[in-house]
């Protein structure tokens, strides 16, 4: 399926993408995800192709609203009803099944309030099923979980997804959300920058908003020194980094400098540049060490097993020229 | 500690003294004498048949219009606004001159209406018509607030689910908007029920209870309104008492 979006009010938003398994939108707070999916689903006034011009009640899509807006007056089996039509017998068996589908048969019972979050999404999912939708819309899938458990959820609703066999489109902020989808796109100022495979986008951002939204910690504006066929030389303020040379850059180019805090790595042979540990910080297996080089801010990502840095040491770090990501310079909105 | 106590006890006394008529009542009704005067039964009939017929107008008319002000934003909305709380806000005695300024015999509408049959003065519809006009504002204030509570996502939802927004309104906003309408139900049924300065002017027959004891109190005196006093309260409240307790123990959402 093939999506495409025009948007003026409350915010201007052109959206073209290939809709294809779970494909996630990374975007901002704010960026108008919200108002692009209520698009989709005919609930605010937009160019949308499929369905242009259709009312919401005629649009084949589920849509999963931030906080899943189940309804509070009705039952879970009579929530995932809502769409079914026939006897009450009958709308009431066909929940129950589509209820077993999300593992929560003997919840049909309770009401929401009565139900955990992942619970809620998930009766809110069979709801969405049970429209029989040709497109899920999920909103910020991962807002109303807490940390502990949102990885787990999260990775059994995208199986639950899947396994539905209906296209779905999630919009978030969250880049965990996006690393596991089969297609993630980038929004930045109500476009979309890039789009690709979450391997592809995760390693080579467009630009440094997409950088920021798919985690990259370490984002510089830096000049290339010189540059040949396989290596490009560039300088962050006192630094000069080995990146990989890439199309149009040219010797004196202002560049836009993307390092992920994983790739940043501690030397002992002398090599390398030197830092001071500023702050050191716990972070499940690693260490988040940011480092002061001169004045600049670098983040890294180190295992636990090497021990916590000192606070105050003096280290030097190196990064890998397959992990200088060089982009092309933009002005930081 | 000390300002709590004093906070106590001045609300108490408060209370009390709120109370203290109703206690009069109890105390000063001649319970042994008690005997309806003539027609009071028949006002009875007149206040509890007219009122729910007045009471389903005011629904009908006011749900529509409560659901628009809730759900639209338009210019000279304010203008709207005032004009429901304008009826509210005119004292009762003017409201009814008011009434039979436009719908008396000789009134710009009232003329018309009667030549197509329709009298509005001392009718059964110019009754209906007073106790609609007194009760209206306070239902479609209710009914408002009450469907603003209902979040625009779950009928947005709703619609989403392949439901009609007719069928929204009456499986989503009515179930969850119920506390706020039958509030809503309540104040109006009691307006309508006890207006009396509207009622007076522009029909006084047929004769409500407000009227009848009215009536009673100048032609009888005060020992001939006891009995209808009493039936005004029994058949006032029951309806306002229900709603009230069922909103304490409804589950909050």
């Amino acid at each position: 399926m093939r999506l495409h979006c025009l948007l003026h009010t409350p915010v201007a938003l052109e959206v073209a993408l290939p809709l294809e398994g779970f494909t996630v939108l990374l975007g901002r707070s704010g960026a108008g995800k919200t108002c692009l999916l209520k698009a989709i689903a005919g609930l605010l006034p937009a160019r949308t192709e499929p369905w242009n011009g259709w009312p919401p009640q005629r649009r084949p899509v589920g849509y999963l609203p931030q906080g899943y807006g189940l309804f509070p007056h009705l039952r879970a089996w009579q929530n995932v009803a809502f769409a079914l039509n026939g006897a009450r017998a009958e709308r009431r068996r066909r929940a129950a099944a589509l209820l077993e589908r999300v593992g929560l048969r003997e919840f049909a019972e309770r009401y929401p309030r009565e139900l955990s979050g992942g619970q809620q999404q998930r009766v809110a999912l069979a709801r969405a099923l049970a429209h029989e939708p040709e497109l899920l819309l999920l909103d910020e899938p991962t807002s109303a979980q807490d940390v502990v458990t949102r990885d787990a959820l999260l990775a059994e609703l995208v199986d639950l997804v899947r396994a539905a066999g209906v296209p779905a489109l999630a919009a978030t902020h969250d880049f965990h959300v996006a690393a596991l989808a089969d297609r993630l796109a980038v929004l930045v100022d109500g476009r979309i920058v890039q789009q690709g495979s979450p391997g592809a986008v995760f390693a080579r951002p467009a630009d440094r908003m997409a950088a920021r939204l798919v985690g990259v910690s370490n984002v510089y504006r830096g000049r290339v020194v010189e540059t040949d066929a396989t290596r490009s030389l560039v300088e962050i303020a006192a630094l000069r980094l080995a990146a990989e040379s890439c199309a149009g850059i040219a010797p004196g180019a202002e560049v836009d400098v993307a390092i992920r805090a994983e790739a940043v790595t501690l030397c002992t042979d002398g090599k390398g540049w030197p830092a001071r540990v500023a702050a050191v910080r716990a972070e499940g297996l690693q260490h988040r060490v940011v480092l002061d080089s001169a004045g600049l801010r670098v983040e890294a990502l180190l295992a636990a097993s090497l021990g916590a840095p000192r606070l105050g040491a003096v280290l030097r770090f190196d990064v890998a020229p397959g992990h200088v990501h060089l982009m092309p310079a933009r002005p930081e909105s | 500690m000390n300002s709590q106590r004093t906070l106590a006890f001045a609300g108490g006394l408060v209370t009390v003294a709120l109370a203290l008529p109703f206690a009069g009542l109890l105390w000063s009704t001649p319970w042994t004498r008690l005997k309806y005067a003539q027609g009071d039964i028949a006002a009875l009939c007149v206040s509890v048949g007219y009122t729910l017929i007045a009471l389903l107008i005011v629904m009908v008319l006011g749900t529509p219009l409560a659901w628009w002000l809730a759900r639209h934003r338009f210019r000279g909305k304010w203008l709207v606004d005032a004009l429901v709380l304008l009826p509210l806000l005119t004292p009762p005695l003017a409201m009814g001159l008011l009434l039979a300024i436009s719908f008396g015999p000789y009134g710009w509408a009232g003329q018309p209406l009667q030549t197509l049959g329709l009298m509005l003065t001392n009718t059964p519809a110019a009754f209906v018509l007073a106790q609609v006009y007194a009760a209206a504002p306070y239902y479609i204030v209710s009914a408002r607030a009450a469907f603003e509570n209902v979040p625009r996502e779950l009928e947005q939802i709703g619609l989403s689910l392949g439901r009609t927004p007719w069928q929204v309104f009456w499986r989503v906003t009515v179930p969850l908007s119920a506390l706020g309408l039958a509030a809503g139900v309540a104040l109006a049924w009691v307006r309508a029920l006890g207006e009396f300065g509207v009622v007076l002017i522009i029909a006084y027959f047929p004769q409500g209870i407000p009227v009848k004891l009215w009536v009673n109190l100048q032609d009888l005196g005060l020992d001939a309104v006891y009995p209808l006093l009493w039936t005004f309260f029994v058949v006032a409240l029951p309806l306002p008492l229900m709603l009230g307790l069922a909103s304490r123990r409804q589950p909050v959402y």
